[in-house]
């Protein structure tokens, strides 16, 4: 006998599988969770993310065009020469970015990558992102200063699903890569960035 | 079984902890300041009691139904392009990971931290098998540099103090801290583990949640190791116990609120991240092959066994943050894999409770750890079950079961039993000296850390057919 068929032999029951998923749908209905006023989803985005464990900064801008300046002027306060990570979302590769120095690959010690959430989450102030052929995973974890573009913002982490065939990576960003491993003290920037810069389009 | 089994016994290991001044300080500063957070997050939560409650349902219905669901995860995570194996025992679930490295030419893995894992001794079969281990978590490095095992689920190097670990860094990072701070320490784990993370050839992880209706893995994480772990390298291996289903991401999404709440008191883990198979034909990054490991070890005789209970754990490390048992000797003093509350229900299962049997009596049976339980999982009451099942083993020392059977024989013949106290207060009284004993014969392992406040002149009973008491 396999051991799949082993394992299985001892936990299979009779319990039909519309039982089984009326049981399991039930279960969800009407969730305790931090409500998260209709009225009221961009400033608890905006609230959420200025948490300690968060501790994001957060910044509104018009539209897509307003990027390369908004990454300029952050660069400049933050002290960081014009030398970019930027997918190769058609979304942001359309904008001017003269003046920078692209890239789309995320070099072992990558100062700043900015790249394009789907959603935020107003509940927990998290990031929502998916990998595709444009948007590569691991710049948003190698580079220093993660700055994120955020076109729409929902209330409930159960809406930040996506339906239907599923990418490899779905994932969630919540503040910055952080530890608390020596003596329980918070220490950012543990592995991956350790500034996180929101960036909302507004339009 | 587990990979590691307790070096010496249960009470050496918890004197010894016990002398530890430094173990002491250690483990009060990370579980003070983490029950503090989880007390402020779940006073703000609404309706934690009801939201532990659909948490419990939620794993319960998962328990009752595993076997539809695991043939529903495998389904779909084939679908996806993932490769599904199946482990009974350990020994089987390393010899797969073991297999499936060499299989890829692999020298070294970069592992996220994962208490199944341990439990499996996947780091000592890689130590044999030669294959060099990056351990990416902060925690499990400093515990990999100190050849240590951890000592809690979430701060696994929680018995180290800043100055230990500052230490071990100076004799082991290439170009280590130059201050004396955390921060300092940790910006030098990050130069030092950042080339290892993105040389592997295997990144190798557990799982917090195995969603079935999708096929993918969730993984949380404060650090975002995990991804750094699993997205370079050529393959990723995944090693879950089979208990970690949920029907669907709503359902992970309920019991993710109360996993980072009752870990950490936050409201998320920093990265949350669902894997589904492996990269895309045009994604840029992401591994060629995604093998998932599914384990039992122990997991379906809990489950027929009495333990079912046990299987709703999410490994959030509360139970262990809240005992005052915990807090006194640590984690290692358990001698398993895992310490704590939760630790001394796993243990006797995982390692056969003839060896584990003290595990179930350290504890106060205070009841706190169900309290703060995010799936209210009735620990006291299965630490119970353990004690009863080791007396109707035989497996109690002799002199505890004569002292017992002594007791019982008494306790049947009431007005023996009155004459018996009476005498033995008398005596214990005669001892006394301004209102406390000191030493009381055959009591010298309560009294050399303690006194015992002199006993009443009668009995509770003798007072009560006095009319004294109602």
């Amino acid at each position: 006998m396999s051991a799949r068929e082993a394992i299985l032999s001892r936990l299979t029951g009779k319990t039909p599988a519309e039982v089984i998923r009326a049981e399991a749908a039930a279960l969800l209905l009407a969730p305790e969770r931090p409500a998260v006023d209709p009225a009221q989803v961009e400033a608890v985005f905006a609230e959420r993310l200025a948490v300690p464990s968060v501790a994001a900064s957060y910044e509104r801008v018009a539209d897509w065009t307003a990027l390369p300046e908004t990454v300029r002027r952050y660069f400049a306060e933050q002290g960081i020469p014009p030398v970019l990570c930027l997918p190769p979302d058609p979304r942001l590769r359309a904008l001017d970015w003269s003046g920078f120095t692209l890239h789309d690959s995320a070099a072992p010690d990558e100062l700043a990558v900015l790249a394009v959430a789907r959603l935020g989450v107003a509940e927990t102030g998290s990031l929502v992102f998916e990998t595709s052929p444009e948007a590569p995973m691991l710049p948003n974890f190698l580079a220093l200063h993660h700055l994120v573009v955020v076109p729409e913002v929902v209330a409930q982490l159960e809406e930040a699903a996506l339906p239907g065939a599923q990418p490899r990576a779905h994932y969630w960003v919540t503040g910055v890569s952080g530890t608390t491993d020596i003596e329980g003290t918070y220490v950012r920037g543990a592995h991956g960035p350790r500034f996180l810069h929101v960036i909302r389009l507004a339009g | 079984m587990s990979a590691h089994e307790p070096q010496a016994a249960f009470k050496t290991r918890a004197a010894a902890a016990l002398h530890d001044p430094i173990l002491k300080i250690a483990v009060e500063r990370t579980a003070g300041t983490a029950e503090a957070k989880r007390a402020v997050a779940v006073e703000a939560f609404p309706d934690f009691e009801a939201a532990r409650t659909r948490a419990a349902a939620i794993k319960d219905h998962v328990v009752a139904n595993l076997g539809h669901y695991l043939e529903q995860f495998e389904a779909n995570a084939v679908a996806a392009g993932a490769v599904v194996h199946w482990a009974r025992t350990s020994q089987e679930a390393c010899d797969i990971v073991i297999g499936l490295c060499r299989q890829a030419g692999a020298k070294s893995v970069a592992r996220s931290k994962s208490m199944l894992g341990e439990e499996i001794g996947l780091p000592h079969a890689l130590a044999e098998a030669g294959i060099a281990r990056v351990e990416t978590d902060l925690a499990e490095h400093i515990i990999q540099l100190s050849g240590e095992r951890p000592s809690h689920i979430i701060w696994p190097a929680m018995h180290k103090t800043r100055e230990q670990v500052s230490e071990l860094f100076r004799r082991s990072h290439r170009d280590p801290h130059a201050e004396e701070t955390i921060a300092a320490m940790a910006e030098s784990a990050r130069r030092h583990l950042r080339e290892g993370m993105l040389s592997a050839d295997v990144g190798i992880s557990g799982a917090n949640f195995l969603v079935a209706d999708s096929g993918a893995v969730c993984t949380v994480t404060n650090e975002g190791n995990a991804e750094l772990s699993l997205v370079p390298p050529r393959l990723q291996i995944v090693t879950a116990g089979i208990e970690k289903i949920v029907p669907s991401m709503g359902h992970a999404v309920h019991l993710l609120r109360l996993l980072a709440r009752s870990a950490t008191g936050a409201a998320l883990t920093q990265y949350t991240t669902f894997y589904t198979g492996p990269k895309r034909e045009s994604d840029r990054d992401g591994p060629e092959e995604m093998h998932i490991v599914l384990v039992d070890n122990g997991r379906t005789a809990m489950r027929e066994e009495g333990l079912a209970e046990m299987l709703r754990c999410i490994r959030c490390g509360a139970c262990m943050n809240h005992c005052v048992v915990f807090r006194q000797i640590g984690g290692h003093a358990y001698g398993g894999t895992y310490p704590g509350p939760m630790g001394a229900v796993l243990t006797p299962a995982i390692d056969g409770l003839a060896k584990t049997r003290d595990l179930p009596n350290a504890c106060t049976l205070n009841g706190k750890c169900q309290e703060v339980c995010p799936v209210n999982i009735p620990l006291p009451t299965l630490l119970r079950g353990w004690r009863e099942k080791s007396w109707r083993e035989g497996l109690e020392p002799k002199a505890t079961r004569a002292g017992i059977d002594l007791w019982a024989w008494f306790a049947q013949r009431p007005k023996l039993y009155r004459a018996a106290t009476a005498t033995a207060l008398k005596s214990l009284r005669a001892m006394g000296r301004g209102g406390w004993l000191r030493k009381v014969p055959m009591a010298g392992g309560w009294t050399r850390y303690r006194d015992l406040p002199k006993p009443a002149a009668e009995s509770f009973m003798a007072q009560y057919r006095k009319g004294r008491r109602r």
